[in-house]
């Protein structure tokens, strides 16, 4: 079987302006089947706009190259860029135009003109719902509107391959539901490729046929969701948020040795967000437990003799977070 | 190609969705145009001295006389060589003396405004009331020559007007007795006899007009001269034409940063079109741009009544030469600049130099030598001289060749930095 996007070996070198080189990304070659969900699952910074940015034709690989439905993408770049639709990060819009101005310009760029293109630009804002929004300008949208719009000019002609690079972030939860409803309407009803992007643990185990969990710029778990979890076992997490409280290591030793059935206890010391709303993320203790909701009140009760304030207590079972903290040591928080 | 027009007309759409831009395209040149074309001599009715060359033949007191009354009538001309100075500069070359030929060829070439001769035997001729005329060359709807020729009708009317009072002397003398002691008039009657007879006299000699004028009226060479409206205006137009090009094109690097940052730049990246034509298109809209402002201050001096010369072509060859050539500038430039706060200062900067070093808010001519050699790294030196050989010395399509050439070179190298580096992200 073809795959839609082959990638192999993509590297990514950066300059910073001191002179000293990053390395974005380090190597990730994946493949994505015709017709799939794939997520690219990673916490800020990890590579994954990069990696979209080398597939999408926008920055070239240091290293490596991908084809798209079979053009290799730094080869025949306007081939491969002919099947794909981009959902940017950011909101890639004239902000004095109107949205239906928009969607024609970046129509005509696909090729299309004259009816043709009237006649998409009318589907796509129906198909974004703001089809009596359309002459108005971008700039006196709603942030969940232009998201839509911009997501819009994806689609436009009808491509084989999406590309939606954390087309939620920002947004209200109403807005992000209706965009992952989207999502699933692009394969299931359009036979669309998806290539979406998130850091939010619960939007990649909704939408994704599979998932490739990416770090420091590499791959570090690919497979379908329940080939992932299967990588940590069985056991349940107990998360306890605990607010700006330090927590000696000795404290989470005693968790780990005294109460039954609970294998590990992490740590994670609250930080800011790297938005600049500023927002502190409360520290959170993270419990592994074989029986969690056994383990529980145990837990609590040698955090309360410490003295340790607990703000909210969640169980869980295994998920792709616990894969990530598995494989990192890390939380992957939002 | 379509892909090119369809990015350049979407930039304009963009740019035009602006109210602002457009104030910036339109108010504020039009104003400073006008002023300044009003100021250095537009308004018309400054005191521009009429060069006119007096060529005389005769060298007599007499001769003298008709210069002597050329001034009195007409305080605004001055007449060559016999004037020649600084302020009044005959354009003469040192060792050249003015002969009948080199000044009539003068009149063609629009250098004097007229030509008045006075011939060999002037003086004697009018004593002996012989008649004799003064040659006058001018050309044919030269408005400036009308005004020569008014003067000179004064002149001569009050040289004639000499002759026959000289001449009814003369013949009222002859009836004198000069030894006889008896009364001139013996009676009123004989008074007013004598006095018509003289009344007669002076009547038919003044009918005689024993000097007049011979008109030698070329018709060859036709509207030679630089009136006020275009001393004024030939200078505003063209200079704040440049400088607010240099504005606006280079106010693409504003577009250019914010395409960037609101990442449409790299949209189109993604598009399936080439980044040649990504760039190509971003050239034409600069390019528009730039001839938009050119016609917006040209429209002022056409209705300013300014003189553009006799080669439109040459005046649009020499725009499109200058616009390429700051639009080049400009993607040259983007490689430098990455905010738009550099962008503004930087473009800011650059038109408030090289506008006024080039020559673009004050003849040129005015500046130390030394500044007239540096004033050439300005690409607004180039437009400017282009724009005044058509506007002043009606200069045709090969006279502007030399600053359309330099301008397009420089373009040359500037494209080449500027699309080599171009940062799309
Ligand atoms: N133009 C650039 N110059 C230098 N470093 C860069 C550049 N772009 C990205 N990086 C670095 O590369 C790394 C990966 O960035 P990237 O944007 O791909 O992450 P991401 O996974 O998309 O993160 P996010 O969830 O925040 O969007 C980061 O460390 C980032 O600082
Ligand atoms: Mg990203």
């Amino acid at each position: 079987m073809q795959y839609m996007v082959e990638a192999s070996g993509l590297v990514k070198t950066y300059k910073r302006p001191d002179g000293t080189e990053i390395e974005a990304v380090k190597g990730i070659s994946l493949n994505i089947q015709k017709g799939e969900i794939f997520s690219l699952l990673g916490p800020n910074g990890a590579g994954k706009t990069t990696t979209i940015s080398m597939i999408s034709g926008l920055i070239k690989p240091s290293k490596g190259d991908a084809k798209i439905g079979g053009y290799s993408i730094t080869k025949e770049a306007i081939a491969a860029k002919r099947l794909m639709g981009v959902v940017p990060q950011e909101i890639a819009l004239y902000p004095e135009l109107s949205a239906r101005r928009n969607l024609e310009f970046f129509g005509q760029l696909y090729g299309l003109n004259g009816k043709e293109l009237g006649k998409r630009v009318d589907e796509v804002l129906e198909f974004i719902d703001l089809s009596d929004r359309q002459k108005d300008r971008v700039d006196t949208f709603s942030g969940g509107m232009k998201r839509r719009v911009n997501i819009g000019v994806g689609l436009l002609h009808r491509p084989q391959l999406v590309y939606m690079d954390e087309p939620t972030v920002g947004i209200d939860p109403q807005s992000r539901r209706r965009i992952l409803d989207t999502v699933f309407k692009l394969r299931d009803e359009y036979n669309m490729t998806v290539l979406y992007t998130t850091h939010l643990m619960e939007e990649a185990q909704e939408l994704s046929n599979r998932v490739a969990i990416i770090d420091h710029g590499q791959i570090i778990a690919l497979g379908t969701q329940g080939e992932l979890t299967q990588q940590v076992g069985e056991e349940d997490r107990l998360l306890f948020k605990v607010g700006t409280q330090t927590i000696a290591d000795a404290l989470l030793k005693n968790v780990e040795t005294t109460v039954e059935s609970v294998t590990r206890a992490l740590y994670d010391a609250p930080s800011q967000t790297t938005d600049n709303g500023g927002e502190t993320i409360p520290g959170m203790i993270t419990v592994f437990a074989k029986r969690g909701r056994k383990a529980l009140p145990h837990v609590i009760r040698v955090l309360n003799e410490a003295d340790i304030e607990i703000s909210s207590v969640e169980v869980r079972e295994p998920d792709l977070e616990a894969v990530f903290l598995h494989l990192t040591g890390r939380a992957l928080r939002d | 190609m379509r892909n090119i027009l369809t990015i350049t007309l979407n930039d304009l759409r963009v740019f035009f969705a602006d109210m602002g831009n457009v104030a910036g395209l339109v108010v504020l040149p039009v104003v400073l145009t006008l002023i300044l074309g009003i100021a250095t001599g537009g308004g018309g009715d400054n005191t521009v001295r009429l060069r006119v060359d007096f060529l005389d033949l005769d060298n007599t007191p007499e001769s003298a006389q008709v210069l002597e009354s050329l001034r009195n009538t007409n305080a605004s001309l001055y007449f060559c060589p016999v004037d020649d100075g600084e302020e009044t500069n005959c354009r003469l070359e040192d060792d050249e003396t003015l002969t009948l030929e080199l000044a009539q060829q003068r009149v063609r070439d629009g250098i004097s405004e007229a030509l008045i001769v006075i011939p060999a035997g002037y003086a004697e001729k009018l004593q002996t009331f012989e008649p004799v005329a003064i040659d006058y060359y001018s050309l044919a709807d030269a408005v400036s020559g009308d005004i020569v020729l008014t003067a000179l009708d004064a002149a001569v009317l009050e040289v004639n007007g000499a002759i026959v009072a000289a001449q009814v002397g003369v013949q009222i003398g002859d009836n004198f007795d000069p030894e006889s002691d008896t009364p001139i008039f013996e009676d009123d009657a004989t008074r007013a006899e004598f006095s018509q007879k003289v009344y007669d006299r002076a009547t038919t000699y003044l009918a005689q007009q024993p000097l007049t004028i011979q008109y030698v009226v070329n018709q060859e060479v036709v509207e030679n001269e630089i009136s006020a409206a275009t001393a004024g205006f030939g200078q505003s137009v063209p200079g704040q034409g440049s400088t607010f090009v240099m504005f606006t094109v280079m106010g693409g690097l504003f577009i250019l940063i914010r395409e960037r940052k609101q990442a449409t730049l790299q949209r189109l990246v993604i598009m399936p079109i080439t980044r040649a034509e990504i760039l190509a298109g971003k050239a034409l809209t600069y390019f528009t741009l730039g001839m938009i402002q050119y016609m917006i201050v040209f429209i002022v001096g056409v209705f300013s009544g300014m003189d553009f010369g006799d080669a439109p072509f040459a005046i649009f060859l020499t725009m499109v030469a200058f616009v390429v050539c700051i639009a080049a500038l400009t993607f040259a430039l983007a490689t430098r600049i990455s905010t738009e706060g550099q962008a503004n200062g930087v473009s800011l900067l650059l038109s408030m130099t090289l506008a006024p070093l080039g020559g673009a808010w004050w003849p040129i001519e005015i500046t130390p030598p030394i500044m007239q050699t540096i004033a050439q790294i300005s690409p607004v030196y180039w437009a400017m001289s282009g724009f005044k050989e058509v506007i002043f010395y009606q200069g045709t399509l090969t006279d502007v060749l030399v600053p359309v050439g330099v301008l397009l070179a420089a373009a040359v190298v500037l494209f080449w930095i500027g699309v080599r580096g171009f940062k799309y992200g």
